[in-house]
């Protein structure tokens, strides 16, 4: 027995006894343990030994035995972090002006972080509430046409737009067994409800297919998700439009009247589209009730007016379904071999996007970007800041140091005392910053015109994160300054000859260039920024804006009738110059328009440039420059239907270089054949972001008219609103 | 009730060390009562208790010559202080006199 090597019970039962059991028991018990365990090797094997070793020693995990706390070591531990964070707190109260500028400059740095982060974590949390998320795609389409078929390359993806034809969806889900169901809706209608007597425009409707509460997780309150848009002439609407029109009642089954003829049935009503949605509407009108009104349209390839979004079954795979596009466009298009279909993932469509004629507004990848690197530099300056105070500070804290030192203190001990002070300060910031962050919130909300919402990082997980982070900040910030600190000598301290190291000054000095360019790099960017901003504002935009007055009369067809003498009536005003009317105003929305016009060369191009419908004062009031040819009169008849204007980026569209040579050719667009008479110069009517877009001016015909632009003398503008 | 009181499992353990006189170790205690009292003990329990008597003065401990068994851990071995001895005797007073009282049992005792 003595010499034979025997097996022991597990190692790390054995740690453990060690770490709980009282030491004066230790030595005796775990004797006792061992004979038992030995005793039952020989009695019951191994295996039985062990677990009875195991089972003794849990079951010896009670108040008598265990180490008391009183005499642990850890205890002095928290003694000394007591002590820390006393002297932490009273050199805070004692320096209180450095103190301030040291916790509100972190804070505001911690807050300009968190106010950042709510941004982009907005902007990447778009459409994301959709439980079909990552199963919805939708249907990019191109309108290219060429002067000899077949010739183009391959689209860009740039050249494909979200804008599509009716008859797509339908084709696409009877063609692709993997798309279980799809979901149109148009651009917006621009009616006039009215319930009782509320009457109001609405411009955001649109026309939806029955399936759209299927295909996207919307909400509804009342009514039923698998009939609500079914039948023509029902209408489904937002919570705010409908307390808009029927405050505190039941909406269900209410009848509103349509532009003073028809009438739609509320057959439901949906909570308000999230902020954070590609798109938004105040309302669903069904398909169906398009359909009654415009039958042909679902069958015409060419009539571009609706988005289309379809959702697949959890196996397809999307590159798969690509690989059949070719098929499926020479089946369905067979003339069409200049133009294609894409599918695009839904969770691409906010940020990623490429494609022209977007239902909404996009976000931008480059300023999450952007934004992001600048939170961690405001960050990094804070922080260098906050080294830089405290480490400036150290001569006086050197006393302190050296006593700690005499007296026995580790230099870890103190390394641990200075970041403890730090982290305790970073901590006091971060409360600081949540507490402006609430503060400056609403006006961050009109600045970014974002829905930010501090609760939205109020999840475990980003307090968690929150509270490593500021954890983390103060560790960084502290660290320096520690361990500048602790090297502090204590003879020299007590002799009295201490004097900072010039090593330190050299690494201040180098951080403070750093934080001062980093400083700069910023106010550069904004000043960036800035001068674009005031470029957008300041820039010729090819009419005259200033001074103008628009009025929106939404197709209101009273006014409609009695437009010549509104209009009279407006000019006898001796500050009113001149008035127009048209369809829409620069920077509105406008359709686009398939229009024939013929090439230098002879041939009838197909082009599809933007149309505006005007009045022939709408150019004069606008100061729009002719370079060539003239603009519409209204004292030569045939002008209402058989002219046409373009803008240069239209004329370079059909190939022309001088704008003379293109007066006088033939078009035709919309029903309509005549000449085109002018050319105006490139006006930026949609927004100077993109390049002046081509542009068709068309007399507008009756019926057409939604504004009414006002040119009025500066000086008393407000006196003539009134 | 005295100002003394024992638990049960306190009685017994004391008892045992008495029992074992010089040779009251922990195993040893814990094997004397499985073979008199047919009852299993835990080291936990049986060193809870002891240390619990030492600490209210009823017993002593001292530690034994280390050897090769055991790992090398010495063993400790308890005693009686005289003022267990009291404690103990006072006890078995009070039961006797408890037993005394009952009337049918003293005629057949």
């Amino acid at each position: 027995m003595p010499h034979k090597k025997y097996p022991l019970p597990p190692r790390w039962v054995s740690k453990f006894f060690q770490w709980y059991c009282h030491p004066d028991y230790y030595e005796d018990i775990e004797g006792d343990l061992l004979e038992r365990f030995e005793s039952g090797l020989e009695e019951h094997g191994l295996k039985n030994a062990r677990w009875n070793y195991i089972k003794d020693v849990v079951r010896l995990f009670r108040p008598g035995i265990i180490r008391s706390l009183e005499i642990s070591s850890r205890i002095n531990h928290y003694s000394m972090f007591k002590n820390y964070l006393k002297v932490g707190y009273r050199n805070i109260l004692k320096h209180k002006g450095f103190s301030l500028i040291n916790v509100t400059g972190l804070a505001i740095g911690i807050a300009c972080c968190i106010i950042i982060m709510l941004y982009v974590q907005n902007e990447l949390s778009y459409d994301r509430y959709h439980k079909n998320y990552n199963q919805t795609y939708r249907v990019l389409q191109t309108f290219r046409s060429a002067a000899d078929p077949g010739s183009l390359p391959p689209p860009a993806p740039e050249e494909f737009q979200v804008w599509g034809c009716a008859p797509i969806g339908p084709a696409l889900q009877a063609d692709f067994p993997e798309i279980k169901s799809f979901f149109r809706f148009t651009s917006p209608v621009n009616l006039l409800f009215q319930y009782q007597n509320k009457k109001f425009q609405e411009d955001n409707m649109v026309f939806a297919d029955s399936t759209a509460f299927k295909v996207f997780s919307w909400r509804l309150i009342s009514g039923r998700e698998e009939t609500a848009l079914t039948k023509p002439n029902s209408i489904v609407l937002t919570q705010n439009v409908a307390a808009k029109y029927f405050g505190k009642n039941d909406p269900l089954g209410k009848t509103i009247t349509i532009d003073q003829t028809k009438s739609f049935v509320v057959t439901g009503v949906m909570e308000d589209v999230p902020h954070n949605s590609h798109f938004t509407f105040d309302g669903l009108i069904s398909m169906t009730t398009a359909h009654n009104w415009r039958t042909e349209i679902f069958d015409w390839w060419g009539y571009v007016d609706f988005y289309t979004y379809f959702l697949v079954d959890e196996q397809a795979n999307i590159a798969a379904l690509a690989q059949r596009i070719p098929d499926f466009v020479k089946r369905h298009l067979p003339g069409w071999q200049d133009n294609t279909i894409a599918f695009e993932p839904l969770s691409d469509a906010y940020l990623y996007s490429v494609a022209a004629r977007q239902p909404g507004a996009m976000g931008s990848l480059s300023n999450i970007y952007m934004f992001s690197s600048i939170a961690v530099f405001i960050l990094i300056i804070a922080c260098i800041n906050f080294m830089n105070l405290s480490t400036a500070r150290s001569m006086e804290r050197a006393k302190e140091i050296g006593i700690r030192k005499s007296i026995g203190a580790h230099r870890h001990s103190l390394v641990v005392q200075f970041l403890l002070e730090s982290i305790l300060l970073s901590t006091i910031s971060a409360i600081l910053a949540v507490a402006l962050v609430s503060i400056a919130l609403p006006w961050v909300q009109e600045l970014s015109a974002k829905t930010l919402d501090l609760s939205s990082l109020l999840s475990w997980k980003s307090v968690i994160a929150f509270m490593g982070g500021v954890f983390l900040i103060g560790l960084l910030a502290g660290s320096y300054p520690a361990w500048i600190l602790a090297q502090v000598r204590s003879a020299q301290v007590l002799k009295g000859t201490f004097k900072s190291s010039s090593k330190g000054a050299a690494l201040r000095k180098s951080l403070v260039i750093f934080q001062l360019s980093l400083s700069i790099a910023l106010i550069a960017g904004t000043a960036i920024v800035f001068s674009q901003l005031d470029f957008i504002r300041s820039r010729d935009l090819g009419f005259t804006k200033e001074q103008m007055l628009v009025i929106d009369f939404g197709w209101d067809s009273g006014v409609q009738e009695q437009l010549n003498i509104i209009k009279a009536e407006f000019l006898r005003h001796p500050d009113v110059h001149s008035i127009a009317a048209s369809r829409a105003v620069p920077g509105n929305f406008l359709p686009d328009a398939g229009t024939r016009i013929e090439s230098p060369e002879g041939a009838m191009i197909m082009q599809s440039p933007g149309i505006y419908e005007i009045e022939p004062d709408f150019v004069p009031t606008y100061d729009m420059q002719m370079i060539a040819g003239r603009s519409f009169s209204a004292n030569i008849p045939k002008d209402s239907t058989e002219t046409l204007l373009l803008n240069e980026a239209a004329m370079r569209l059909y190939g022309y270089t001088d704008p003379s040579e293109i007066v006088g050719k033939k078009f035709s667009q919309w029903g309509r054949n005549g000449i085109v008479v002018g050319v105006v110069k490139d006006f930026n009517y949609k927004s100077l972001h993109t390049k002046v877009e081509p542009l068709a001016l068309r007399f507008a015909p009756v019926g057409a008219l939604r504004h009414l632009s006002l040119q009025v003398s500066p000086e008393n503008i407000t006196k003539t609103i009134a | 009730m005295s100002k003394h009181h024992l638990g049960e499992f306190e009685e017994i353990v004391m008892l045992t060390v008495a029992i074992l006189a010089d040779e009251a170790y922990g195993i040893s205690i814990i094997e004397e009562m499985e073979n008199r009292l047919d009852r299993k003990v835990s080291i936990g329990a049986l060193q809870t208790v002891l240390r619990r008597l030492e600490k209210k003065g009823y017993l002593s401990s001292r530690f034994g010559e280390a050897t090769k068994v055991r790992g090398g851990k010495r063993k400790r071995y308890f005693m009686l202080t005289a003022y267990g001895k009291k404690v103990l005797t006072e006890v078995k007073e009070q039961r006797l006199s408890l037993w005394n009282a009952i009337p049918q049992f003293s005629t057949s005792y």
